[in-house]
């Protein structure tokens, strides 16, 4: 037996034993660094009996994009599924009848603080972020991305993806009195605790499916080993710290364990509750080079995106387009000259107004190319879009007011027959945004009272 | 024309802030309604200190006394109080001012909720805040020899010290320990900053899933490609890198599992910069032994633990384990050292700074000063400029984030970006290297600059001349100020920008505060705007107004002295063909023409600078925002570089020796 033999981890042993003796059997393939190939997972429902396929899971994703919207060209003038399209929606004309398009939802947890950083941590929690330069840092609940991740993260290799564009703004904000990194997270796995994201695709493509390692074992054995190896010295040393530094030692161990539950489920040979009908082959051959300039990297990242969810490598993703307060230089776009966050400083100015809804309108563009794709893909009766629930918006409606109000707010696919899209709804009243929010959580089978701020289920989907 | 892309455009107009909420930390502190007690107070000067006494002892008497009487005396007075403890004998002042300490108890018992207990009438909010109010008020006598603790000041929380290697330090670790850099290839997460604004700040570092793979790949890779197999056919540069590593092979008279340990004990002392105990190498072993029972190579088998050392959070964390009871630490010499290397090298002790702790020889100041000088003239210190500088300039993303109009910029691309940035870290990490005056980041002679930034800047030098440094005599270029970095990165990206530039040097180099503008100001009318033809006229419309006018005055004028710098940081007399107007005029009445002029008047604002500088790598070398208890030693510094021509290495050794850096505050784990 050449398991470590580690004392405090007794209770799992058995259970790492007979993982242990499942993957020498199976001759696994690894991914590097780490992660489970999915070219496995397809191997495996190959040699499943045909037929057994089961119904195609929900897969979910919120896609951010900074600095607001100009609401005038965003928000259809007609509600119900006889409305006409705004300019800045124009670029969903095909695609109108898989889209809701939902207007006066409200943050109203982001009315106080600053412009940005307030209004974006607590884009996926809905509650308030903590006022701070540094200590204490609160998005204030946990992100429904993550929430959902906990709960259905479990049957796919990957729980949830992470996706952005940016670094992590570095500095702090002292003349508004928050850390910038605030800017820079959508995703919380606790109130307290911002998921790092990932930006470069090519580390994305190895995560996802990694290189093939035939039957090395010895390299599953020695990464499962190292990592009991430092639970255990992690444990040590959380009892010889003070309390807020257990706290940070709390994350490197739950850090660990999860990296351990992919290996896990990578050598387990677990049956999975549905097997995506997909061509190894035809994957092997998708891996993104480096992109070359913002546009190709946005492109990269969202067809991973797609390519995550065809193949079941995870149900739950969040994308940033950009930062908030990304001052991205948008001059690419014809009519177009200067950054986005100080064309969304646009003054009333008709020009600089021109512009802005110019960039809304690209990045509906991008959002609409990813609906297409996921409507061409086939999967059990409908496409993977109609088994899908994909948000699109941003944290406030007016750049130049940054008003956490009227919120830009798009929801397209059918969630597996769940929803209804092809429709403007316009929520009167402060209807919080968490609403719609506890709405997609119960559409996937999270049973919740409420979530965020919600004050009930948004009806009518 | 439409007004300004000029205006505010990168600032965060805030919402309605009050001034409450600037005070209350957040949350769980809100919650109990007595953030107001957070208000910093003043530290009594010297030739105030009675006064202050004397009315600290009055407040206690006509506020704090009935509050006592009411809630607590009952208990505790008489000869048998409870507790052992006597309130009743406080009955002035003057009494308590003799037994002060007394009284931190008091306040900490009453803080834990623990007075008055259970069933007892508690203290009101409103008393609670009286109370803690008056107890911080307490004028300091020796600010220098303490730090914030719950004790010293009212709800304090205590920071986050055993915080993870920022990705910087993790980097230079690994190169400087295993003598391999980590692959490109694997993309560790980048970091966010708190406290003073840089990522030592541990509250603001977390810990993701994909870290951890990171780590894992990282380990894997470097001890791979530092233990080869074999010996032959190595050049002597990977020769050594190997033998650095396997201090002890096995042989005739060293057994396989001895020459393990010896290898293992070695890098887990030098990783984890300590002593290492006998128990935890044979944890380590345990990894060697498992991969010899599959049939693997001494050399392989041994990678185990060697990798377990760099994924252990004994190497990971900076670790600073706390005694029984929490309260206030002197670090272990072990510990100073591991700060030491992290402030000056953005990585872990060599192995003389590490020998000078094994052998207790980095206990006195003497000590510590010798092993500071020493590693300030390492090449190693070029992380001050790389990772502090970079940070504190605010140019830390710069190769990721700043992009320049195409269209507008054809020359600029990712080789000019890698000589702009390379010439700020210079700038910087020459100011401590050669230990220059402080002063030269304002307005330097020296200019850091290769081949191709030299063509860029127009001085003259072959195009392929190596790094070099420069001097200037006249002042165009020289300091923070007037690198190309900073031009490009304060400007927008199709133009320069006064505002911007203006609001950079306020903020970055003087280190005041520009508050986001106000709600609700109306943008100009629009015909006033498309009326004046300039970007100087607009803002000088735009200042007639007077809610911009209070921070407009005190930036654009700055930002209008960078005139003759283009996007891109390059010299012009002109822009589209009209001539560059390169005026400015402050609101204290100075007026400049140009950089050369502007260098001389902030010259005499220089004590801005210094005391900026100051407070950036005091926060940097603690990790945390400062407090009124770190005011000390600002002054402290201060004083030295007043004293010593305002060399930069007298910040550092200020630092190095004094109370924060070398003690640290734990809140008690129950």
């Amino acid at each position: 037996m050449s398991r470590v033999a580690n004392g405090a981890a007794s209770s799992d042993r058995s259970a790492a034993i007979s993982r242990r003796r499942m993957l020498r059997g199976s001759g696994a393939l690894l991914g590097l660094p780490l992660l489970p190939s999915l070219l496995r997972g397809a191997e495996s429902s190959a040699a499943a009996p045909a037929g057994e396929a089961g119904k195609p899971p929900v897969r979910t994703a919120f896609l951010y994009f900074p600095n607001g919207v100009w609401e005038k060209d965003w928000v259809p003038e007609k509600t119900g599924g006889d409305f006409e399209l705004s300019p800045s929606l124009q670029p969903l004309a095909d695609l109108k009848s898989e889209v809701l398009v939902l207007s006066g939802l409200d943050k109203k947890h982001s009315h106080g603080g600053d412009g940005h950083y307030a209004k974006t941590a607590n884009f996926l929690t809905g509650m308030p972020v903590a006022k701070t330069t540094g200590k204490d840092i609160s998005s204030g609940g946990i992100s429904i991305d993550q929430l959902l991740a906990q709960h259905v993260g479990g049957q796919t290799p990957l729980p949830s993806l992470e996706l952005g564009t940016e670094p992590v703004i570095s500095g702090i904000d002292s003349n508004v009195g928050y850390t910038r990194l605030y800017g820079s997270h959508i995703s919380w796995q606790t109130p307290t605790r911002p998921v790092a994201k990932e930006i470069n695709p090519r580390v994305v493509y190895e995560r996802l499916f990694g290189r093939q390692v035939n039957a090395q074992t010895e390299e599953a054995e020695s990464y499962q080993n190292l990592l009991d190896y430092v639970l255990e010295d992690a444990r040590r040393v959380r009892g010889k710290l003070g309390r807020d530094d257990q706290f940070k030692m709390d994350e490197y161990l739950d850090a660990v364990r999860a990296v351990e539950k992919r290996i896990e489920f990578a050598t387990s040979g677990k049956r999975r509750s549905w097997q995506p009908p997909v061509d190894a082959a035809e994957l092997a051959g998708q891996k993104p080079g480096v992109p070359a300039d913002f546009r190709e990297h946005i492109d990269v990242m969202l067809d991973l995106m797609v390519l995550a969810f065809q193949t079941d490598a995870t149900r739950v993703c969040s994308f940033m387009f950009a930062n908030d307060v990304s001052g991205r230089n948008f001059s690419f776009l014809d009519g177009v000259a200067g950054g986005h966050h100080e064309l969304s400083h646009h003054e009333n100015n008709e020009q600089k107004i021109t512009q802005y809804q110019q960039i809304n309108r690209w990045h509906v563009e991008q959002f609409a190319r990813m609906l297409e794709k996921m409507r061409s893909i086939r999967e059990g009766e409908g496409t993977l879009l109609d088994n899908s629930m994909i948000l699109f918006g941003s944290s406030f409606s007016d750049g130049n007011r940054h008003d956490p109000d009227n919120l830009p707010i798009l929801l397209a696919g059918r969630g597996g027959g769940t929803l209804t899209p092809g429709r403007h709804l316009a929520a009167e009243g402060q209807v919080p945004l968490c609403n719609l929010y506890l709405a997609m959580l119960r559409r996937n089978g999270l049973e919740l009272e409420s979530f965020g701020d919600s004050t009930e289920e948004l009806a009518h989907l | 024309m439409g007004l300004s892309p000029v205006l505010f455009p990168t600032f965060t107009h805030g919402l309605f802030v009050s001034r409450l909420d600037g005070l209350l930390p957040p949350l769980r502190l809100a919650s109990l309604g007595l953030g107001l007690m957070l208000a910093a107070l003043p530290v009594a000067l010297a030739g105030e200190e009675e006064a202050a006494l004397k009315k600290w002892e009055s407040t206690f008497d006509r506020d704090v006394l009935p509050i006592i009487q009411q809630k607590c005396v009952e208990c505790h007075q008489g000869d048998d109080p409870d507790g052992g403890f006597d309130i009743a004998q406080f009955q002035s002042g003057e009494i308590v001012s003799k037994k002060a300490d007394v009284w931190e108890e008091v306040g900490k018992r009453v803080r834990l909720k623990e007075m008055p207990p259970e069933g007892s009438p508690p203290l009101n909010d409103q008393q609670k805040g009286v109370l803690h109010r008056w107890l911080d008020s307490r004028p300091a006598d020796d600010t220098c020899a303490s730090l914030a603790t719950d004790e010293t000041q009212a709800w304090y929380r205590g920071y986050v010290m055993s915080r993870r290697l920022t990705r910087t330090e993790y980097r230079n670790a690994v190169r400087d320990l295993v003598g391999v850099s980590i692959d490109s290839s694997i993309e560790l997460p980048s970091d966010g900053a708190g406290g003073e604004g840089f990522d030592t700040a541990g509250d603001a570092l977390f810990t993701s899933a994909i870290h951890i793979e990171r780590y894992l790949a990282a380990a894997s890779q470097v001890m791979t490609a530092a233990t080869p197999e074999e010996e032959q056919g190595l050049q002597s540069t990977q020769l050594a890198i190997r033998n650095r590593l396997l201090v002890a092979v096995p042989d005739e008279t060293l057994a396989a599992d001895d020459a393990a340990r010896q290898v293992v004990a070695g890098f887990a002392h030098r990783a984890w910069r300590r002593p290492v105990e006998s128990v935890e190498v044979d944890r380590l072993l345990t990894l060697y032994a498992a991969a010899r029972a599959r049939g693997a190579s001494f050399v392989a088998a041994v990678r185990e633990p060697l990798k377990a050392i760099l994924i252990s959070p004994h190497f990971l964390f900076v670790v600073e384990p706390e005694s029984e009871a929490g309260g206030i630490q002197k670090l272990t010499p072990h510990q100073l050292a591991t700060r030491l290397a992290l402030f000056l090298w953005s990585s872990v002790p060599d192995e003389e700074l590490l020998q000078a702790a094994d052998a207790g020889q980095l206990s006195t100041d003497q000590q510590v000063l010798e092993q500071t000088r020493r590693m300030l003239a390492d090449p190693k210190s070029r992380a001050l400029g790389e990772n502090f500088g970079m940070q504190w300039l605010g140019l830390t993303n710069f190769l990721t984030s700043v992009r320049p109009d195409g269209e507008v910029f054809p020359e600029y691309n990712d080789a000019l970006a890698a000589d702009l940035y390379e010439e700020a870290v210079q700038t910087v990490a020459g100011v401590f290297r050669e230990d220059r005056s402080v002063l030269d980041l304002l307005d330097g002679q020296v200019v850091y600059v290769n081949g191709n930034l030299a063509q860029h800047y127009g001085l003259d030098l072959p195009t392929d001349a190596p790094w070099q440094s420069l001097t200037t005599t006249d002042r165009r270029r020289g300091g923070v100020l007037t690198l190309g970095a900073v031009l490009t990165s304060a400007s927008y990206p199709r133009r320069t920008s006064p505002v911007l530039r203006g609001r950079w040097v306020l903020e970055e180099v003087l280190g005041s505060r520009v508050p986001p503008p106000p709600e609700g100001v109306p943008a100009l009318e629009e015909s006033t705007v498309s009326q004046a033809a300039t970007l100087r006229e607009r803002l000088e419309i735009h200042r007639q107004n007077p809610d911009c006018a209070s921070c407009h005055n005190r930036m654009d004028p700055l930002g209008f002295g960078l005139e003759n710098f283009d996007g891109l940081g390059r010299w012009r007399e002109t822009d589209a063909g009209q001539a560059i107007d390169s005026t400015g005029k402050l609101p204290s009445g100075e007026s400049f023409s140009g950089p050369e002029e502007l260098k001389a008047v902030l010259r005499g604002r220089a004590g801005e600078l210094k005391k900026h500088l100051v407070r950036k790598l005091l926060g940097f070398a603690l990790g945390r925002e400062l407090n009124k208890f770190d005011q000390c030693v600002i002054e402290d510094c201060l004083e030295a570089l007043n004293e010593h021509d305002q060399r930069a290495s007298k910040i550092v050794e200020t630092i190095v020796v004094s109370y924060p850096f070398q003690h640290r505050y734990f809140k008690a784990a129950n």
